[in-house]
């Protein structure tokens, strides 16, 4: 598999940690974003093939970052796993554009097969 | 003339008035018989030998008047025969005057009225007991109206009666609080004009119209409302034709429940309970992602201890993750906000990826599926699936000595039918008849599988919603067989 850049955003450290153990196991980079509010201006700097995207998150949802990110950024195409512990966070994440959604608690081998499905 | 006098049945006695105290000088047979004295007895005395030691009747004072005026007069007078018992003496005594119009004598005319004075008597104790009566039931009939009506000004209800036309009869005390208004203001005028017509609402409008001819109800109507002096209200109406002993009264008690407070701390509850269940899975996702990535580090020489208990703690996040879960859907259900995503699936499919996820979770069971529908379902899908996981897993854990589990799919109408049939513990009928209550546990069964009692009442409510049924079957010590039946084309109301 070649290798791609990843960017993680999520405010848990916990999440954070296990994705970047499975995404740089598999040979990728990972770049980390804890705080949502600063994840638009990472994303113009690292230009990451792929971005996981958390729903809850405090000042800024994944539901805001995304949409701002299909409507008015140069990434409008950057392709998104979301992931999210919210019932209804299937709905969220298509009604604002994901290309993917996973239910946390997720199975590695789910981010992985995502990952893969969307990057080749 | 004397002969005649004694014909009467009526004693007749003749006083002469011109001597001292106004002796007797003739009485007749009747007299006689009337009184059990003899004539000789009675000759010389005055009359009032009869009144015996029974002397303070009024009677005698109209008696002396008449006597002292020289005028007639009538009396009933108690006295006393020579046996000493009483009789009623009725007494016209009539004045004889002479050529100078001076009273000379008296006739005095007696009858024995006893008989009439005991049957008077009776009469009034009669009418004395039957009004002692009514004043008792008069007593008890208030004390029931004030026991009534201490019920009716204690209730955290607001309660109306309204006429045919639905004007306020009476309103009770927290029905004037709630809405802060006087009696003044609500009874007597009608129910669409109080305030500021707060309560024409067509749809109330309509079932309240229909309560008299038909006697339906109106059940739990949900009514909101900006009111002026008290903000916005969420009130929940019931009307019921008021019935008394058995007959129906031309006029409705209208009772209303004050819910905006109810419905306020259901969606905190439902909030906090989001946020809890959010916040509890995602240390939980670090958990499970951390035993996943050391799973992908196991050495080759890992021994089997080391991965059965590996697979042990997947089951344990597994198993937290389904209570976090259920917790939130029965907060849902219990708040009528479980929302169904309803959109077309392949049954079969679903079923068998279900199957399969528990077949990778349990690898010791053995479950067979049967048969094929080949059918397209409009439902929520992740909802359906729930359910027959859950009918799955519990099927696994009360059959702990049995491996079996059987899974039977087919068409039925319209419907699908799904049944898991597994061969364990089984349940009573009492078991049966509660065991998709929320909280319910069998005795037995929490002695030896603690839980919450919340997963078949999901199920239940899930499959409810879907206007499909939920049932079991089962013998004890031979096994529960769990079925239920979905409508392919999706439930056929929304709401």
């Amino acid at each position: 598999m070649d290798k791609k850049k990843i960017m993680i955003c999520d405010d848990d450290e916990g999440i954070i940690d296990v994705l970047e153990m499975i995404l740089d196991e598999v040979g990728h980079t990972v770049i980390s974003v804890n705080d949502s509010l600063k994840v638009q201006a990472a994303i113009d700097k690292e230009q990451p093939d792929l971005l996981i995207l958390d729903l809850w998150m405090p000042r800024l949802s994944g539901q805001e970052v995304l949409k701002h990110l299909r409507k008015h950024s140069a990434h409008q195409q950057l392709k998104v796993i979301v992931i999210s512990a919210s019932r209804d966070g299937e709905q969220v994440a298509s009604d604002a554009g994901a290309n993917q959604f996973i239910a946390k608690p997720f199975d590695l081998n789910n981010i992985l097969e995502s990952v893969n499905a969307l990057l080749n | 003339m004397t002969m005649a006098l004694d014909a009467s049945i009526s004693g007749i006695i003749i006083t002469d008035n011109t001597q001292q105290d106004n002796p007797i000088i003739y009485c007749n047979k009747a007299f006689e018989k009337i009184t059990g004295y003899s004539r000789k007895e009675i000759i010389g005395h005055n009359c009032r030998f009869l009144q015996a030691q029974d002397r303070n009747q009024e009677e005698r004072a109209i008696l002396g008047k008449s006597i002292a005026e020289g005028v007639e007069c009538r009396v009933e007078i108690r006295n006393y025969k020579k046996n000493g018992d009483l009789f009623w003496n009725e007494l016209y005594m009539s004045p004889v005057k002479n050529a100078n119009g001076e009273v000379t004598h008296f006739i005095g005319v007696q009858n024995d009225v006893t008989s009439r004075k005991n049957a008077e008597h009776d009469l009034r104790q009669q009418k004395l007991v039957m009004e002692n009566r009514i004043k008792e039931r008069t007593k008890e009939l208030r004390e029931s109206e004030a026991f009534l009506s201490s019920i009716i000004e204690t209730v955290r209800e607001g309660l109306l009666v309204l006429d045919p036309n639905f004007n306020v009869l009476s309103a009770n005390n927290h029905f004037l609080r709630t809405f802060k208004v006087s009696k003044e203001e609500t009874v007597g005028r009608q129910l669409y004009d109080l305030g500021n017509h707060q309560w024409d609402i067509p749809k109330l409008r309509d079932l309240l119209v229909k309560i008299l001819p038909t006697n339906n109800p109106v059940v739990d109507f949900e009514v909101e409302h900006d009111f002026p002096h008290i903000g916005k209200k969420l009130m929940l109406l019931n009307a019921y034709r008021v019935e008394f002993e058995g007959q129906f009264k031309d006029q409705i008690l209208l009772a209303i429940e004050d819910i905006t407070e109810r419905r306020e701390v259901e969606i905190r509850k439902d909030d906090f309970l989001s946020i809890a269940s959010h916040e509890l899975r995602t240390p939980l996702t670090t958990i499970k992602g951390y035993v996943q990535l050391l799973e992908r580090a196991m050495p080759q020489d890992a021994s089997e201890k080391f991965l059965s208990t590996f697979g042990k703690v997947s089951v344990y996040v597994e198993r937290l993750n389904s209570l976090i879960s259920e917790l939130l859907d029965v907060s849902r259900i219990q708040s009528g906000n479980m929302e169904l995503h309803m959109a077309q699936f392949d049954f079969d499919n679903m079923i068998a990826e279900a199957v399969d996820g528990m077949r990778t979770t349990v690898p010791g069971h053995q479950i067979i599926l049967n048969g094929q529908t080949g059918a397209k379902v409009l439902a929520d899908e992740s909802h359906i699936a729930q359910v027959v996981s859950n009918l799955l897993s519990n099927a696994i854990k009360y059959a702990p000595d049995s491996e079996k589990i059987e899974v039977n799919i087919a068409n039925v109408s319209d419907y699908v039918k799904v049944s898991v049939k597994d061969f364990g513990l089984g349940m009573s009928a009492e078991d049966r008849k509660k065991v998709f209550e929320r909280f319910y546990r069998g005795v037995e069964i929490q002695k030896k599988f603690p839980g919450m009692g919340i997963g078949l009442y999901i199920c239940d409510q899930i499959i409810k919603r879907h206007n499909g049924t939920l049932w079991v079957e089962s013998e004890i010590g031979k096994g529960s067989i769990f079925s239920f039946t979905l409508p392919k084309a999706g439930k056929e109301t929304n709401g």
